[in-house]
């Protein structure tokens, strides 16, 4: 096992001394080697998992096992892990030899592993022309680098990165998040991954947890996320787009379920066929494909992706839209479980 | 020229500016403070003897040196100037390391820990130093502490003031947490974030207590006036106080005196100017 944590709980209070849920009966297990991706948006509680993880914050209740033994009250010098912060934590007074070393030193590794053990993590991390240099004088994809280093030099059982990727420009990002994913399978080590980026979950994750208001809505690859979401709100956070959430009286019903129909599985009809009939209310080219949002009558706005050679059709106009019945997904209610 | 490099040019032309009015506005202050100096170095290379000047006077008509070796006669200038840098080369490397630590300590407690902490050192620093002169001393002679040179630096242990404890708490807070967090991560004992991480990013504060820790106790002459009963064990600041009874002609003696208490401390601070200068270092 690499990571387990069973029943974890975490209130913080107020400052009218309320408490607030950051975590409440979060129960999450990464397996040896795999990569598991926390998700979930800003204020879900996802940070304060892996903090807690680390052990740099306390729970209120539950366990965590790293390696199958139990750290719950251990110091986060004594959990071993290794991790990875939004804005790095480079030490800005050392080299990035140094801050690579930072730990095997603490840990009294003998100077001459030492400088194996480093000269190791920058050639596999393309390091070894920056070793003498600052962090100061290093692009923002050095850095992350060298934080990287940093954490794998002391082969840790778990790796925990907070959004490591977040200060990256878009083009950085999908670089080093390849280089993270082929680290992460060359180590062999779990990795618990906090973003609030969905693409980048589905992009690393072997698996996927959705935290939402500090508990977990549903675990599971990113093709049974994408494809079966256990809740309303899953369907909206997961996938480019977020899933078209129809009410029944949208679809002509009294009552009845909430249905859901992804935007890439719509199609356009004319006006007056098909699902639903609205108007194009704005049109979004990107490249291939083209993202329309249509209206309809009862004010409910809908996400229509279509290929781009397919003609795409003039704002302010009317279209017909329809879809496989196969492709529904119903839900409870806009917020709530999925019933079919 | 285009419209960036146009804007380009007249940012540079304002920082220009700005650099050479704030260089300015230094040299002023520089002036007005250094202006006792000057007073005091040419007092002190006038003939003693002589009746005072009548005015403003940049340099007497005469130079005299001499009055440099009769003071050193008048009292044990070399034996006062050895208490002296005794005193300071004990109590300045103490009071930075416990100010240090103790700063360490507020920065790493609970919010709620630091505050009160902080809160404490404030009504302890809001004390008169003049209320602690009499039980200092009744506490001192009854752990049979006083008389010796050293006594003067024994403040040092305890940080010397809570002001210096602060200015190393609010250094230390201003470091990222994320740095503290990736070393307790890997490992590091507390002691060893504080060597490592802490004290080497709080450098230019540990400059600037170190110097006002060097001022402080190298022109105290209140505490061994009061704790120390023997000239040769007093400090040069004591002694200099001596010379201050001297007639107003023979004031040269005590101005020559005075240049050689100032100059340690004068010297010392124009060596640390470069390392109290702002670090580029917290830019990462």
């Amino acid at each position: 096992m690499g990571i387990a944590i069973h029943g974890a709980h975490k209130a913080y209070r107020s400052r009218r001394k309320q408490p607030i849920a950051a975590l409440t009966e979060v129960d999450l297990h990464v397996a040896r080697g795999e990569l598991m991706v926390v998700v979930g948006p800003s204020g879900s509680g996802k940070s304060t998992l892996l903090r807690a993880t680390a052990g740099l914050e306390a729970l209120d209740a539950g366990r965590i096992e790293i390696g199958g033994r139990d750290v719950t009250t251990a110091a986060p010098g004594d959990r071993d892990i290794s991790l990875v912060f939004q804005d790095y934590a480079l030490f800005p007074h050392l080299t990035v030899a140094e801050n690579i070393a930072f730990g095997q030193r603490a840990r009294g590794v003998p100077k001459t592993q030492i400088t194996t053990d480093v000269a190791q993590a920058a050639t596999m991390l393309g390091l070894t022309a920056a070793l003498a240099r600052y962090p100061r004088e290093l692009s923002g994809g050095e850095r992350q680098r060298v934080a990287l280093a940093r954490a794998m030099i002391r082969r840790p059982k778990a790796f925990l990165l907070d959004e490591p990727l977040a200060s990256l420009d878009p083009d950085l990002r999908l670089r080093t998040r390849a280089e993270i994913r082929e680290l992460q399978r060359r180590l062999g080590v779990s990795m618990l991954y906090v973003t609030h980026d969905q693409t980048e979950a589905l992009a690393l994750g072997d698996r996927i947890a959705v935290v939402r208001a500090g508990r977990i809505e549903q675990v599971g690859t990113p093709d049974e996320l994408y494809s079966r979401p256990s809740t309303a709100f899953i369907a909206r956070f997961i996938g480019t787009l977020p899933m078209n959430l129809l009410p029944p009286e949208a679809l002509g019903r009294e009552n009845g379920p909430v249905t859901g129909i992804r935007p890439e599985r719509t199609h356009l009809a004319h006006a007056g066929h098909g699902h639903l009939t609205g108007r194009i209310a704005a049109v979004e080219p990107s490249g291939e494909e083209t993202v329309l949002h249509v209206v309809c009558p009862d004010t409910t706005r809908i996400l229509v992706r279509v290929p781009s050679s397919d003609g795409v059709p003039r704002p302010g106009s009317e279209t017909g839209i329809t879809w496989s019945n196969a492709d529904e997904h119903h839900f409870a209610s806009a917020e709530g479980p999925r019933t079919a | 020229m285009t419209v960036h490099q146009e804007a380009r040019v007249r940012r540079r032309a304002r920082l220009r500016g700005s650099t050479a009015g704030r260089a300015l506005a230094a040299c002023m202050v520089g002036v007005v403070f250094s202006f006792p100096l000057a007073i005091m170095a040419v007092g002190s290379l006038r003939k003693p003897g002589l009746p005072p000047p009548g005015g403003l006077e940049l340099l007497p008509d005469v130079l005299w040196s001499g009055n440099y070796e009769t003071a050193a006669g008048l009292i044990p200038l070399g034996q006062q100037l050895l208490n002296s840098v005794l005193v300071v080369s004990t109590a300045v490397p103490v009071t930075v390391l416990v100010a240090s630590w103790a700063g360490f300590a507020i920065a790493m407690a609970r919010p709620a820990v630091r505050r009160l902490l902080i809160g404490i050192a404030l009504v302890v620093l809001s004390m008169p130093a003049s209320a602690m002169w009499v039980p200092r001393k009744v506490m001192l002679e009854q752990l049979g502490l006083t008389d010796h040179a050293l006594v003067v630096a024994l403040p040092a242990v305890m940080g010397t003031t809570p002001f210096y404890v602060l200015l190393f708490a609010f250094a230390y807070h201003r470091i990222p947490r994320s740095l503290y967090e990736v070393a307790a991560v890997e490992q590091a004992s507390v002691f060893r974030i504080w060597r490592s991480v802490a004290f080497p990013l709080a450098r230019p504060t540990m400059f600037a207590v170190a110097a006002l820790a060097f001022a402080a106790y190298w022109g105290n002459f209140i505490d061994p006036l009061i704790l120390l009963t023997t000239e040769d064990d007093w400090p040069l600041a004591l002694g200099l106080r001596a010379l201050s009874a001297l007639e107003p002609t023979l004031h040269p003696l005590y101005m020559a005196a005075a240049v050689m208490a100032t100059a340690p401390a004068a010297l010392a601070f124009l060596a640390a100017q470069r390392a109290l200068a702002p670090r580029r270092d917290l830019e990462t």
